[in-house]
């Protein structure tokens, strides 16, 4: 019997040293979805013991598209850590990841803690500003294939991320139009509707699935709302320009 | 292009077949065989026989709609143009009102800006400035696509000979001014029972559904049927479009555009 512990380094080292592993669903073919919450809580204690700091948390299938694609209906969710933040207009080097694809995402930046339950004015009060933001994802399995415990042990594909500039908490973020380009050729065309009709409501899935893990959203948290869109693969010497309506540009270079 | 023309037999013998299916509501074999392959101008002499037709029956000509305007669909269909067909009066349905659903043949939705004109765009080197200054307002718009054409089976000749697969069409009834929204970027969501069912952007209109529209003021006034003050332009779909069963109701909202329903009756 393979410990959750042993299961926890594996992932961390697959995304620390950017190598692809097999599912752990190949051997552990019973691993539950809360083992595989109790992996990815293990894996990032042990970024925590390397230094890295608690940013946030990720939502993850916040489309019935992709959803469907895993074959699941709920919404997984990762923790984020100030080593996976990047630097708006700057670089990404492609050599720290396995197979790094990019999505357009709502950020949420908390501003009261906030945990369990909650309307979504509720939820609104608690927001500090809204931001449009980038996420790095990167499944450290073989192909990008997954089962839906593999993914959330993997820390739900999360790698990193970029976040543009505030908006204040009061923007409406229902409806706006995304365009991502990859040097200057449009590559995706959605909306933030795509996220779960309205991205507030994958804010409210945050605050009930991480109390259910006996944590909160903590002031200065930032919280990733969901794709927008499908994700876009990345390669050396592509730049990504990402324009948001209403709420601006959020920009980087991937190098080698 | 082809250097094979279509004979004038076959292209009334297409428009022939196209009329059929229309007033019978059984949808036929492509026109294609009768077309030579990628014959557009051929196609297009289809559909203005069967436009005269409509015509010639009291039917009132309101505007244009314009289609293959995304990336995706014309690589589907191998081209790398926009086509465009003609809307009537009798195609127009109001705000939420139930849609016969026998009243178009294999429908499917897409939620699109429309723009009517204050002005005559009659001019052979029209610019986005002309197109701007005669924009009278927009309008959000669900085009209920059709084809008289079994199964979709289409190619490039086939749906601009079926009149650009136009169908019915439904417009949202606030008119906005063309600079107190933003038709490039504004978001689109078109939603079914509380599910999103197909999301864009105006940029998945051509870069932006000015540039369709654009480019559809002037091919008309190329061939001499330039845009008159009133027309209504449907400019093409800011998303996927979606397959229509009775009693479907579609709600599209377009940012800073407002929203438009399409209610289709249950049979």
């Amino acid at each position: 019997m393979t410990s959750l512990a042993a299961l926890a380094a594996i992932v961390d080292e697959a995304a620390s040293s950017a190598t692809a592993v097999p599912q752990l669903t190949e051997t552990i073919t019973d691993l539950s979805v809360d083992d595989a919450y109790a992996v990815q809580a293990l894996s990032i204690a042990r970024r925590r013991a390397r230094g890295e700091r608690r940013a946030g948390y990720k939502m993850g299938l916040t489309s019935r598209a992709k959803m469907q694609q895993v074959g699941v209906s709920e919404i997984i969710w990762g923790r984020l850590t100030d080593a996976m933040r990047l630097t708006e207009g700057g670089e990404l080097s492609r050599a720290r990841y396995v197979h790094p694809r990019v999505e357009p995402e709502i950020a949420y930046i908390i501003g009261r803690p906030l945990a369990g339950e909650v309307s979504a004015a509720e939820a609104l009060a608690a927001v500090e500003a809204i931001a449009p933001a980038l996420e790095i994802i990167d499944s450290r399995y073989r192909d990008f294939k997954f089962t839906l415990p593999d993914v959330i042990a993997d820390n739900s594909s999360s790698s990193g991320f970029f976040v543009g500039s505030w908006a204040r908490p009061s923007a409406d973020v229902s409806n706006l139009g995304i365009l991502m380009e990859v040097d200057g050729r449009p590559v995706q065309i959605g909306s933030s509707a795509a996220i779960l009709g309205n991205p507030i409501r994958s804010l409210l899935a945050a605050a009930r699935l991480v109390a259910r893990a006996g944590e909160r959203l903590e002031p200065g948290d930032i919280v990733l709302a969901g794709g927008a869109t499908a994700a876009h693969p990345l390669t050396p010497g592509q730049h990504i320009r990402t324009t948001f309506q209403a709420l601006g540009i959020v920009a980087f270079t991937v190098i080698t | 292009m082809n250097a094979v023309t279509t004979s004038p037999d076959a292209i009334r013998a297409a428009a022939d077949r196209l009329h059929t299916a229309a007033s019978s509501g059984v949808a036929c074999d492509p026109v294609r065989d009768l077309l030579a392959a990628g014959d557009a101008d051929a196609a297009y002499a289809v559909q203005a026989i069967n436009t005269e037709r409509a015509l010639a029956a009291g039917r009132r000509l309101v505007g244009r709609k314009i289609g293959l305007t995304s990336v995706a669909v014309q690589k589907q269909l191998g081209v790398g143009q926009p086509d465009y067909g003609m809307l009537f009066a009798d195609m127009a349905r109001c705000d939420a009102e139930d849609i016969v659903l026998a009243d178009v043949l294999q429908a499917k939705v897409e939620a699109e800006i429309a723009f009517v004109l204050g002005a005559d765009l009659d001019h052979d080197q029209l610019t986005v400035v002309d197109l701007l200054r005669a924009i009278d307002f927009a309008l959000p718009a669900i085009e209920i696509v059709g084809s008289r054409v079994r199964n979709w089976d289409i190619r490039l000749t086939d749906t601009i000979a079926d009149n650009a697969s136009s169908g019915l069409y439904v417009l949202g009834s606030r008119p906005v001014a063309i600079d107190d929204f933003d038709p490039r970027l504004c978001g689109m969501v078109m939603e079914q029972a509380g599910e999103p069912v197909s999301v864009g952007a105006g940029a998945a209109c051509m870069g932006s559904p000015l540039n369709a529209a654009l480019w559809l003021a002037r091919v008309m006034a190329r061939v001499g049927k330039p845009l008159r003050e009133g027309d209504t332009i449907l400019s093409g779909a800011l998303g996927p479009m979606v397959t229509v069963r009775p009693g479907d109701v579609f709600d599209v909202r377009i940012e800073g555009l407002g929203a438009v329903r399409a209610a289709f009756a249950r049979e």
